[in-house]
């Protein structure tokens, strides 16, 4: 239903009422739209006359609804004195209020009172991070940085995660400020980033930039590039830092997979304790492989061919300059079947090492603990996006360590033009994440409406310099 | 809280009175706004009414009229909130704010609330504890109706006072119960076995557990009914155990004289492990056959968040063979999980021990599950596929005709 132009009186609402099918919840469906069509606040205010007359009452949730429309309009009067009458009426209010009157009020020149409120909820709940948010742009469109970034830090240790709004909206309203602090701050944010794994997208990249170069003093100077394939910034001739972890994360990392993507909760799910046995003695036999190859996925690349030339195609692609190969496959695969030939298989034997599963089996777990007990400078070959592997594992530093090692090692299938041969994108030499060396920063970001998966990594970069 | 409200509503009342007697004196000034149509009225709202001022902000003077004695009573009742009132008095708040919020909450269901490790836990508790009540209230308004809708008709019998003759003797529930347990009594000393495994309580929440012994309630009542009964076996079920204490919920007393065998163990040491074939939806391999001298095996389990391959592997570990139901081969699969309740898969074993018929027994798959059965033996739809795509594709076809083939065993292989 669409709401009336003009303020009504309480006859007229009457009718409106009695015309609507289901009468008894009128208001709120009113309320509703008046939401959505954004209606005079006037209008609004004689729905409310009408029904505290008629029932000498408003319900909370209309006055709730009513709050969202002053906030829409930004009625900070009427906000105010909706504020206190929920004060009045209620001991306590819950979040919806209060999100809906910090965004209200944190937008006027009473910003003040959004941190009051903000204390308030404290007392009560764990405030929501939209609450958060709007308070510390607030702070920080008022240029009060210090408070802005007290409460970035209180959002941070309760656990919420701040959206790139709020950082961008810090990087923004702190550009051109002289304070050494406040670039320490600034650098964490970046840090932030890094240890997130997150990109930034373009026009928070561009608040990045325009902070650095309006640092007074600081001589800093940004330039959007495409990083070579060497990891080589084309700008500075800067060396990206590569994706190889320390020993420590490295056998961190391998014992963790062992025991989570393994074994799991029941060694039984995957595999069995026999079996990861006789692969492990295989393994530690054989070492070190350069390739782990998961064989059923790459023998799926072209779907109209024969399964085993597929796969004996990559092999002989890969194989190249004495490489050693791991071939991970399933005991079917020995049963010569159409798309299985002994001599092919035979004749692939001979060039890789192979390690045939139990059909039941999953040959993935396998391929990440060999590959990972080769050593750093081993690839594997998969299409696999390991997601469910990386579900496995229980904590986020370890995943972070995963995705990190993952971007490194993984050799991806490149269709080739003529989709005739197999081909083989190299892993990324590089690591695509926030970084920097002192008087240099390599920010990757991604354009505004790129739709990027998680297993991509952008293309795009701001290298910033100082002179 | 009630008094104080009633109190409010008549300081109100009092408050709006003048406004009222203005307003009603309007009226009889504008006799026309009231037989206006509406349309009409909101159209010509603009002419009409800026002579009669509408005072918008009246609404907050009924609100605020009766303000001073709520605030005083209230900060006097509670000083200090202790977390459980805390979290009783948010809820109130969501549920004036409009969410699904229970109306009554126990203590218990109140904490389990407070202990839910996230917003989104909290919401989808208090969801289901919202949806648990409707039920619950609906369930009792329609035993109302129906008690009232007895009892009138007693009346009107009693009215009548007609007396029935009839030769054939009423057979009551009683009757029949002693028939259904003759017969279970039987299958416990000649039936085939048929066993829970009941070892997955550490792989399931309570919810879980709780809705896997209702469906294992069902089941027992069913096999209890059919013609042919199993000899129901409840293996691994421990004394201590949440299963345990769900069953007392559902049957209490009745538990003892329930004709089951229940123990605490494995059914590898009471039946030889030659003979057992535990169904999972995630064997490989797929069930042919009934065969009325296996000892079949269904894992106790409700998996929400599909646990795929842990009773898969429960069967590897302790070396068993293990099943699939044929879905896929009967059934044009359409969406959801392959694992069914564990009442469709007694039903479903209930059919084909009496029959041996599959389409007779998959009629107990949900209908939602798939789209329609597979008339014809897979081979020979393939061979129509091909028929069709020769007749397509002419020449071409026979290049087409191995691509199809192809694809259609690979998919068989995967699966």
């Amino acid at each position: 239903i669409q709401p009336p132009e003009k303020p009504l009186q309480s006859e007229e609402w009457n009718k409106l009422k009695e015309s609507f099918r289901s009468p008894e919840i009128f208001e709120e469906v009113m309320f509703n739209s008046m939401v959505r069509y954004n209606s005079p606040i006037d209008v609004a205010k004689s729905l409310l006359t009408h029904v505290a007359k008629s029932k000498g009452d408003i319900e909370y949730n209309l006055l709730l609804k009513y709050l969202a429309l002053c906030v829409q309009q930004r009625q900070i009067s009427e906000i105010r004195d909706v504020y206190d009458i929920l004060k009045s009426r209620f001991r306590i209010l819950e979040s919806g209020a209060y999100n809906l009157l910090v965004k209200g009020l944190s937008n006027s020149d009473q910003w003040k009172m959004s941190l009051t409120l903000l204390e308030e909820v404290k007392k009560i709940m764990i405030p929501s991070r939209t609450i958060y948010e709007s308070c510390i742009k607030a702070a920080s469109r008022h240029q009060e940085m210090n408070l802005a970034f007290e409460l970035y830090h209180e959002m941070l240790s309760k656990r919420l995660v701040p959206t790139l709004d709020v950082l961008q909206a810090l990087f923004d309203f702190s550009r051109g400020m002289t304070n050494a602090e406040l670039e320490k701050e600034m650098f964490d944010i970046l840090l932030y980033l890094r240890e997130n794994q997150i990109y930034p997208h373009k026009t928070f990249m561009r608040s990045i930039k325009l902070w650095f170069e309006s640092i007074p003093g600081g001589k800093w100077r940004g330039y959007l590039t495409n990083i070579k394939d060497n990891g080589q910034c084309p700008v500075c001739n800067h060396q990206l830092e590569d994706s190889d972890l320390t020993e420590e994360e490295y056998n961190n990392l391998r014992e963790r997979i062992i025991r989570d993507v393994i074994h799991g909760t029941d060694t039984f799910r995957k595999t069995s304790p026999q079996e990861f046995q006789a692969f492990q003695t295989f393994v530690e036999d054989r070492l070190p492989f350069d390739i782990v190859i998961d064989g059923l996925n790459v023998s799926h690349i072209k779907p109209r061919r024969m399964q085993c030339e597929n796969l004996f195609d990559a092999i002989n692609c890969l194989a190249k300059g004495n490489a050693r190969l791991l071939v991970l496959g399933r005991k079917h695969m020995l049963i010569n079947s159409p798309n299985w030939r002994r001599e092919v298989m035979k004749e692939m034997q001979n060039k890789a090492h192979f390690f045939f599963a139990e059909n039941i089996s999953e040959d993935d777990a396998f391929l990440l603990y060999a590959t990972l007990r080769s050593g750093k400078h081993c690839q594997f070959v998969t299409r696999d996006f390991l997601r469910d592997h990386k579900a496995c594992l229980s904590d986020s530093l370890t995943r972070h360590l995963f995705r990190k090692w993952q971007r490194g090692h993984q050799i991806a299938f490149s269709p080739s033009a003529d989709g005739r041969h197999i081909n083989f994108m190299p892993a990324l030499s590089y690591d695509c994440v926030v970084q920097t060396a002192g008087d240099t920063w390599h920010i990757p970001y991604k354009d505004n409406f790129e739709e990027k998966y998680s297993y991509q990594v952008p293309r795009k970069w701001l290298c910033l310099q100082q002179r | 809280m009630q008094s104080a409200n009633i109190l409010l509503k008549k300081i109100v009342r009092h408050s709006v009175l003048p406004f009222t007697a203005q307003h009603g004196m309007k009226k009889d000034l504008f006799p026309l706004s009231r037989t206006l149509s509406l349309s009409f009225c909101l159209k010509q709202d603009s002419s009409g009414s800026p002579s009669e001022k509408l005072d918008l902000d009246a609404w907050k003077k009924v609100m605020k009229s009766g303000l001073q004695e709520e605030v005083n009573e209230t900060v006097s009742e509670h000083k200090e909130l202790s977390a459980l009132a805390a979290a009783r008095e948010i809820l109130d708040m969501w549920r004036l704010a409009g969410r699904s919020v229970p109306e009554n909450i126990s203590e218990e269901q109140l904490k389990t609330f407070m202990e839910c490790p996230s917003k989104s836990a909290k919401k989808k508790y208090l969801k289901f504890l919202h949806l648990k009540e409707i039920h619950k209230k609906n369930d009792k308004r329609k035993i109302d109706e129906k008690r009232e809708k007895r009892l009138e008709a007693q009346k009107q019998a009693s009215e009548t006072d007609e007396t029935k003759k009839n030769s054939l003797i009423c057979v009551w529930s009683n009757t029949m119960d002693k028939a259904y347990s003759w017969r279970a009594a039987q299958s416990m000393i000649f039936g085939q076995p048929l066993v829970f495994d009941m070892s997955y309580e550490k792989d399931m929440s309570v919810r879980e557990v709780t809705n896997a012994v209702r469906q294992i309630v069902f089941s027992e009542s069913c096999n209890r009914r059919s013609v042919d009964p199993f000899h129901i076996h409840f293996c691994n079920l421990k004394d201590d155990s949440l299963y345990l204490k769900e069953f007392m919920k559902h049957y209490r007393e009745a538990w003892s004289k329930l004709l089951v065998t229940v123990t605490d163990q494995c059914y590898t040491d009471i039946f030889p492990k030659n003979k057992i074939v535990y169904l999972t939806a995630d064997s490989p391999k797929v069930m042919k056959t009934f065969d009325h001298d296996k000892i079949y095996i269904i894992g106790s389990m409700v998996d929400k968040s599909i646990k795929k391959g842990v009773s898969l592997a429960r069967a590897k570990r302790l070396g068993l063979e293990t099943a699939a139901l044929p879905l896929e081969k009967y059934l044009l699969w359409n969406s959801g999980a392959k694992n069914l309740t564990l009442d469709q898969m007694m039903h479903i074993l209930l059919t084909l021990k009496d029959t041996g018929d599959w389409k007779k027994a998959l009629e107990f798959v949900p209908k939602r599950k798939y789209c329609g059965f597979v008339n014809k033996p897979v081979h020979e739809l393939k061979k129509s596929l091909n028929l069709i795509n020769t007749l397509k594709f002419g020449k071409r076809g026979e290049e087409v005709r191995t691509q199809v083939t192809k694809n259609y065993a690979k998919k068989l292989m995967q699966k």
